[in-house]
């Protein structure tokens, strides 16, 4: 019995300096890493919204929360580029975070993955560029397709998803779809 | 044992891969390529080198009876300090290695070791044991790699190798290929062990 205690006092302890420790490098790095994800960000709208001058693409908000991003040639607003969304599905291990981008008539201009975790040099492929080419998976299989009706090979659809990595393939797709009948509920309330 | 002894053994002798078979999970999931291997093994060795250090240094007041919930605690603290320290700070680092870490906490060698040899030794020769069967992963990881990604794939760290008439054995990439090639390979080091016993 008097093990126990002096057992668990021990393991009590040490676990409590653990987090202690855990807080502390959580705190310090955390709006290092909320900046660091907002330079990302801002990165990955201007290749989601290619044309688009960087000082005009402009977020529009309802309830506090950013529901898409408008992108114009210059600030004066009169030629529309495109709008870009943030969409996410779950992949084989992780939330598959992108950033599309569609014309006025629903055709993607752009796309870039923003986070994941997939399996390294299967489902990590979606966004790796391979080696004789210039685009990554996404931007080869999306970009010039209209963002109604995806779907992958393997679902009937014209996206071919990448061998070994169907799930990830699929997740990005439909989260393409799902992620543009957003905007297109939201342009319509918004308008 | 002198230092480099303990510093080589992890390389051939003790090579955790080939002659422990510990660390089996990651080696089959990322051993696809040459870059991953390599990648996975250098995030692998880094932390490796440190939870060693740090378990040899607090050995004297862990009571042997909880050491493996106090190791795994220390262990799994460590790599999130890690990963929470690369994404602040070294953004492009995490990019490339990031995705290793969360299957580094899973890896076996790191608690085995912990448990076979920073436990009972001082942190300067944990340093070295760390370091050794570090290093020895990730020639473990970027050997199968070169077999699977050559055989799968027709090129190494992403570049052609094998010409355009190649046509890629894409079950190497797979995972049934990291069986195959791991049985081929393990199959290979016994074979070289006996004969050298043999002789």
């Amino acid at each position: 019995m008097k093990d126990i205690l002096k057992l668990s006092s021990i393991l009590m302890l040490i676990t409590t300096i653990a987090a202690t420790a855990l807080a502390a490098v959580y705190s310090v790095t955390k709006p290092r890493i909320e900046l660091k994800k907002q330079e990302a960000l801002n990165a990955a709208k201007s290749v989601a919204l290619p044309g688009a001058d960087l000082n005009a693409i402009y977020d529009v908000k309802g309830n506090d929360k950013v529901l898409y991003y408008s992108g114009y040639m210059d600030t004066t607003k009169s030629n529309l580029v495109g709008y870009a969304f943030l969409t996410s599905g779950r992949g084989y291990s992780s939330d598959i975070e992108s950033i599309v981008g569609v014309d006025s008539t629903g055709n993607i201009i752009g796309i870039q993955v923003l986070s994941q975790t997939e399996t390294p040099g299967l489902g990590t492929r979606i966004e790796e560029i391979r080696y004789g080419e210039s685009l990554t998976w996404v931007q080869k299989q999306f970009i010039g397709k209209s963002a109604k009706n995806l779907a992958v090979d393997k679902d009937g659809g014209e996206i071919q998803s990448i061998t070994g990595a169907t799930i990830s393939s699929r997740a990005v797709t439909n989260s393409i779809v799902a992620g543009y009948e957003d905007l297109l509920k939201q342009l319509k309330e918004t308008n | 044992m002198s230092a480099f002894k303990e510093f080589s053994k992890g390389i051939y002798a003790e090579n955790p891969v080939f002659k422990q078979a510990l660390g089996l999970c990651p080696t089959l999931a990322v051993s696809n390529s040459v870059e991953n291997g390599l990648g996975m093994g250098l995030a692998a060795t880094f932390v490796l080198v440190c939870s060693n250090v740090i378990i040899s240094l607090i050995r004297k007041s862990v009571p042997p009876k909880i050491r493996i919930p106090i190791y795994i605690v220390v262990i799994a603290t460590f790599v999130t300090m890690i990963d929470l320290s690369m994404a602040g700070f070294f953004p492009a680092l995490h990019k490339s290695l990031g995705i290793f870490v969360p299957l580094i906490v899973v890896n076996c060698i790191i608690l085995g070791r912990a448990e076979a040899y920073a436990g009972k030794n001082n942190a300067g020769l944990s340093f070295l044991d760390g370091l050794g069967m570090g290093i020895g992963f990730t020639l473990a990881l970027m050997l199968l790699g070169v077999i699977r990604e050559l055989l799968g794939n027709g090129s190494l760290f992403g570049l052609p190798m094998l010409g355009a008439h190649f046509e890629p054995v894409l079950i190497m990439i797979l995972p049934p290929g990291a069986f195959l090639t791991i049985g081929f390979v393990l199959g290979f080091f016994n074979w070289l062990e006996n004969r050298r016993q043999n002789n």
